[in-house]
C-alpha cells in the first residue's frame, strides 16, 4: 500500500481520526473494541469497522486475554506507517495534486 | 556459562539464577524519603502508597520511576484510569520525558481496565510489556479502581494475584490505593484488609494547621526493616516531591485534629511574656 493509500485509509471517517489521535496520545492503550469505543465517547456498534480497518491495515493487533479480545497500537507498525505517510506527504504541492 | 549470563526475558526467572541473593534497597530518588526508609524499599516488596485525592499519589509514583530509569532500572505505568495521556503532559511539567524514555525502551505506560487484567487466565496482559523493557518497577494506579469492576469481598483476592504476579517476577512494585479513611479521624488505609498483604505502607495526608492546607507523609509500615516513625511534611514542588522536616511540634496530625504539643505551646507562652516585660 502507498503512503497516499494510508493516508486515504487513515483519515476515511470522523471515528477513525478519533482512533489514531486516541492511541497515539495512548500507545500503551489495551482494551476490548467496547472500551475503546466509551474512551473516545461512542458506541461500539460505531467504531467497530473502523477497528477493524485499521487492524486490517495493521497499524492495531488484536489478541485474545482470557475471555476477551483486546486491541492495541503495534508501535513497530505505527512508525512503519508514520514513515510512510510522512515520505508521501513530502511529495504533495500544497493546493495541487502530487 | 560466560560471565553475562543470557536472560530468558522472564524477570523472575532469571532473578532466581542471577546469583546470590539481591539486598540492594530499592531507592525511590527522593533523598529524603530513601533516608526514611534506611536506605529504600526492599527489593521486590510490595509498596501500598495510600492517600486522598490531591495528595500526589501519581506524582510520587512517576518520580519513583522516573529515578529508577536514572539508575538503569526500567518501570512500567500501569493505568486504570479513563484519560491517561494527561499522565504525559503532567509528568512533562515535573521535566520528565516519559515518551522519550519509552522510545529507549525504558519506560512504558500501560492503559487498561482493572477487567481484563483479572481476566487474563494463562496469558497476562502483562507479558508482552515485561518481555520488551524487563521492567526492575511497576506502578498499578490504582488498585482502588478493582472495587469497581469485583464485589468488594472480593478485591483482597484479587489484589492478593495481582500482587503475587509481581512478586513471581521480582519487580518492585507501588499499588496506589484511593484513601479517603485517612483523611478523617480514623487512620485505616484500606477497609478491604489489604494492609496485611503488603510489604509496606506509605500515607499522604493533607493536614490543617492554622487555617492553612499543608500534607504530611508518613511510613505505616515496612516489613523486616527500621523506618523513620515520624510524620513529615512534604510539598508537591515544579522537580517533584519534596520533602521536609517532621511535625515535631504538633500532635493529632492524624488523627484529624492537630495541636500544638504542650511544650510548644508553654514555649509560646513564656515568648509572649517575655515580648510584654520589653
Amino acid at each position: 500500500m502507498s503512503g497516499g493509500e494510508i493516508l486515504s485509509t487513515l483519515l476515511a471517517s470522523e471515528v477513525r481520526g478519533d482512533l489514531l489521535i486516541l492511541f497515539h496520545k495512548n500507545p500503551g492503550l489495551i482494551d476490548t473494541v467496547d472500551g475503546i469505543a466509551r474512551r473516545i465517547g461512542r458506541t461500539t456498534i460505531s467504531v467497530i469497522s473502523d477497528v477493524r480497518e485499521l487492524l486490517q491495515l495493521g497499524l492495531l493487533k488484536q489478541e485474545r486475554i482470557g475471555a476477551s479480545e483486546v486491541v492495541f497500537l503495534d508501535r513497530a507498525k505505527d512508525r512503519e506507517i508514520l514513515e510512510l505517510v510522512a515520505n508521501h506527504l513530502k511529495t504533495v504541492r500544497i493546493g495541487g495534486e502530487n | 556459562m560466560t560471565a553475562a549470563r543470557a536472560k530468558t526475558g522472564i524477570s523472575g526467572f532469571d532473578h532466581l539464577f542471577s546469583g546470590a541473593e539481591d539486598n540492594t534497597r530499592v531507592k525511590t530518588g527522593i533523598v529524603e524519603l530513601d533516608e526514611m526508609l534506611r536506605g529504600g524499599f526492599m527489593p521486590g516488596d510490595a509498596v501500598m502508597l495510600a492517600g486522598s485525592a490531591g495528595t500526589g499519589k501519581t506524582t510520587l509514583a512517576l518520580q519513583y520511576l522516573v529515578n529508577g530509569v536514572k539508575q538503569g532500572e526500567p518501570g512500567i505505568y500501569v493505568t486504570f484510569e479513563e484519560l491517561p495521556d494527561q499522565i504525559y503532559r503532567d509528568a512533562k511539567n515535573f521535566g520528565w520525558d516519559l515518551h522519550k524514555m519509552e522510545g529507549e525502551d525504558k519506560f512504558r505506560v500501560v492503559c487498561t481496565s482493572p477487567n481484563l487484567m483479572m481476566e487474563s487466565s494463562g496469558d497476562n496482559l502483562l507479558d508482552d510489556v515485561f518481555h520488551d523493557i524487563q521492567p526492575r518497577r511497576l506502578v498499578i494506579d490504582s488498585l482502588s479502581h478493582l472495587e469497581m469492576f469485583v464485589r468488594k469481598d472480593d478485591v483482597r483476592m484479587e489484589a492478593y494475584r495481582v500482587i503475587r504476579y509481581l512478586k513471581t517476577r521480582g519487580v518492585s512494585s507501588l499499588l496506589l490505593w484511593e484513601s479517603p479513611q485517612i483523611s478523617g479521624g480514623s487512620f485505616s488505609v484500606t477497609d478491604v484488609g489489604l494492609s496485611f498483604l503488603v510489604d509496606c505502607i506509605v500515607a499522604l495526608k493533607p493536614v490543617e494547621i492554622e487555617s492553612a492546607l499543608r500534607k504530611a507523609l508518613v511510613i505505616v509500615k515496612m516489613r523486616g526493616s527500621d523506618h523513620d516513625k515520624s510524620l513529615r511534611e512534604y510539598e508537591i514542588t515544579s522537580t517533584g516531591i519534596k520533602i521536609e522536616s517532621a511535625f515535631s511540634n504538633y500532635e493529632g496530625i492524624i488523627s484529624g485534629s492537630p495541636r500544638k504539643v504542650a511544650s510548644e505551646k508553654f514555649m509560646e507562652l513564656f515568648r509572649g511574656a517575655s515580648e510584654k516585660r520589653k
